[in-house]
């Protein structure tokens, strides 16, 4: 494999897998995600890309390999324990509540209490301060519905959603899917700016555009394999085409 | 009753700024119209009734007696509402509350008569096997995973039979005087001064009255200091005289009568207590984000199956809270008890704004949509309609609400 950049990994995988009965779908997969960097996750449909953020997320934990935060191993075995050490999912489906409003939405499932009842002025100020953060300006009131949103808007509040709470490693399940050229830019920007801050960030994307326009590292799954982890800067297009399709393999390869 | 219903919903998205006071006044009354409908429904069937039942220059809706018994009669269906749309906003529905209230009522009965046990303590185990009846419920509807339609519907039967078999095909009657006061009692019962109108009933009015006003004087100025949008003044006093006016008759008409009574109280306390879990309690959050977005709702964490287990545990007792009332008032547990309850608490549930689908809907609404259709009943009882009619009148209503509901999200694009 590649040489991977250099400095203290925030996440590491390694050797996981992950079987749905006899169906193999992770057959020892390794990554490491640093901080302050994008590293972009790609594969074709069915390499296993779902199942290893589910994993990551403590949605449906791996089988066996072991997972290194910070370099000490830890279990993850549902989504709090995974928010509780700092990794956030962003979802394809965006999941948010229609019939909520942005701050409701942002703090949901770690709702601000203080004698039991909401603290709504204090919700309402980090929410604000969070979208502030990230140089968001395209939202009018943090108290708007999330159904009157557009589709970049609500993929903005769902990133800043997952930073609220200092994240660490912020994965983005296809940010840009359903999106159009103005708002893909400003969302492939806002990752940058996560990035920036600090925060690691694994980018899944089908889009290869994006991903050479965002990623410091590029992860190709084949397969339920890690067959490359390779700096962007080292790749180019066709190269990770061939990854993704299987007709480069890293035994076989003269990179 | 203090309005619960705080919907924070921003002015239409892309509203021209108003252009002079007038036009600013204009359109927040036109959007508070359009948001309240369902209120406004409400002060529409009240005005129909009273000048239909005016009988030589005096409106029987509206007689202090009249008036107090709507609210008794009606309180046990409002104590249903209460739990039906919470149940209805996670995307549930509970067919077996009318059942359920029989058997708690008959359950009770057995307490005192057979058990010799005091009225506070028959009372006291009732709720907690409405408890236990919401927690078999829930069980399978949260954690087996069976629709909660189906799992109720059994419990209509289910406890209907049981309602059947702890009575012994024999009505219970005569309860103890404290017990038969949460349905029929009244506040001068224990505090009788005699005088025309009671003094203690006007205390309580005039708390309100000012609670009313302080709160939303204060929520006005809290807007102000956030440098959010406030509603032109002339709306807001509008508003608040109009509010003040209406809780202040209705304090006059039950000093003049017999005071509070107890069912108000009860219910009173219920609609503070829910108001505040609906908007300001992580459950009620939690029970709205399942409504609006389950799959949304686990992933952030929240723990979905425990939300709707304690749902119906809390729709169990509520359910028994409303059977014992019914009880209480006809001092009498008797089979066909609570025959429709949960028919009429779904109505209210949904012509004061619950959507099916879950999401939306709220403890004001309900309450609103409740007393919609107890004016409705009693107006049209008044007037000597026929049961028959009532039935298709209330049918009708309840199909109007809906469409209404419908059609006013079409166009608001939604």
């Amino acid at each position: 494999m590649a040489e991977p950049t250099p400095g203290t990994p925030l996440v590491e995988l390694i050797d996981v897998h992950k079987g749905f009965g006899p169906v193999s779908v992770l057959k020892g997969v390794s990554l490491t995600v640093y901080p302050g960097k994008v590293t972009a996750l790609v594969g074709d449909n069915g390499a296993g890309k779902s199942t290893l953020i589910k994993g990551l997320a403590g949605v449906q934990p791996y089988d066996s390999g072991q997972v290194l935060v910070d370099g000490r191993r830890v279990d993850l075995h549902g989504p709090r324990e995974a928010a509780a050490l700092g990794i956030e999912v962003v979802y394809q489906d965006l999941a948010l509540c229609d019939n909520l409003d942005i701050v409701q939405n942002m703090f949901l499932g770690r709702e601000e209490t203080s004698w039991g009842t909401f603290d709504e002025g204090r919700m309402e100020r980090e929410a604000s301060e969070t979208l502030r953060s990230l140089s968001v300006r395209t939202v009018k009131s943090v108290r708007q519905k999330v159904s009157s949103l557009s589709g970049g808007q609500r993929q903005t509040v769902a990133i800043a959603r997952s930073v609220l709470k200092k994240a660490r490693l912020v994965i983005l399940d296809e940010p840009t899917a359903a999106l159009g050229v103005a708002q893909t830019e400003q969302v492939l920007a806002l990752v940058r700016r996560l990035a920036e801050q600090g925060v690691g960030v694994l980018l899944i994307s089908h889009n290869l555009a994006d991903v050479f326009a965002v990623a410091d590292d590029i992860a190709v799954l084949y397969l339920g394999q890690m067959v490359a982890q390779i700096p962007a800067a080292d790749t180019d297009r066709d190269d990770v085409v061939a990854y993704i399709t299987g007709s480069k393999s890293p035994e076989g390869e003269a990179a | 009753m203090s309005e619960p219903t705080t919907r924070t919903e921003e002015p239409e998205a892309g509203l021209a700024p108003p252009a002079n006071r007038f036009t600013a006044t204009l359109s927040h009354v036109v959007s508070d119209l359009g948001r309240n409908g369902i209120f406004i429904a409400l002060v529409a069937v009240i005005a129909l009734f009273s000048i239909l039942t005016i009988r030589g220059g005096d409106s029987i809706l509206l007689r202090p007696q009249n008036i107090s018994n709507l609210i008794v009669q009606n309180g046990y269906i409002l104590v249903l509402a209460i739990g039906m749309v919470l149940v209805i906003v996670a995307g549930h529905i509970d067919l077996s509350v009318g059942s359920v209230a029989a058997f708690i009522g008959a359950v009770s009965g057995v307490f005192i008569r057979d058990f010799g046990a005091p009225w506070w303590l028959a009372i006291l185990l009732s709720l907690v096997v409405g408890a236990i009846v919401g927690a078999w419920q829930g069980f399978w509807i949260a954690f087996v995973g069976i629709p909660a339609f189906i799992v109720t519907l059994a419990g209509m039967l289910i406890f209907r039979g049981l309602a059947l078999v702890v009575l012994g095909n024999a009505n219970i009657g005569s309860f103890p005087e404290e017990y038969r006061a949460i349905g029929n009692g009244f506040t001068t019962d224990w505090f009788d001064t005699g005088l025309p109108l009671d003094p203690l009933t006007l205390v309580i009015g005039g708390v309100a009255v000012i609670g009313i006003v302080v709160q939303t004087w204060r929520a006005r100025v809290a807007r102000l200091q956030y440098a959010q949008e406030v509603e032109p003044v002339a709306w807001f006093v509008a508003k608040l005289v109009f509010a003040v006016v209406g809780v202040g008759l209705f304090t006059f008409a039950l000093a003049s009568f017999k005071g509070i009574p107890v069912t108000l109280i009860i219910l009173a306390a219920l609609v503070l207590i829910y108001g505040i879990i609906q908007n300001r309690s992580v459950f009620g959050r939690h029970i709205y984000a399942i409504g609006g977005n389950r799959h949304a709702a686990e992933l952030s964490g929240i723990k979905t199956r425990q939300v709707d287990f304690w749902l119906f545990v809390n729709m169990g007792v509520l359910a028994a809270l409303a059977g014992l009332i019914f009880t209480a008032r006809l001092n009498l547990a008797g089979p066909k008890a609570g025959d429709g309850f949960e028919l009429e608490a779904i109505s209210a549930a949904f012509i004061g704004g619950a959507a099916v689908q879950g999401g939306v809907g709220t403890i004001g609404g309900a309450i609103i949509g409740g007393l919609i259709i107890g004016v409705l009943n009693n107006g049209m009882s008044i007037l000597g309609i026929g049961i028959e009619w009532q039935q298709a009148v209330k049918g009708f209503v309840l199909l109007l609400a809906v469409a209404f509901d419908v059609f006013n999200k079409r166009r608001s694009g939604r």
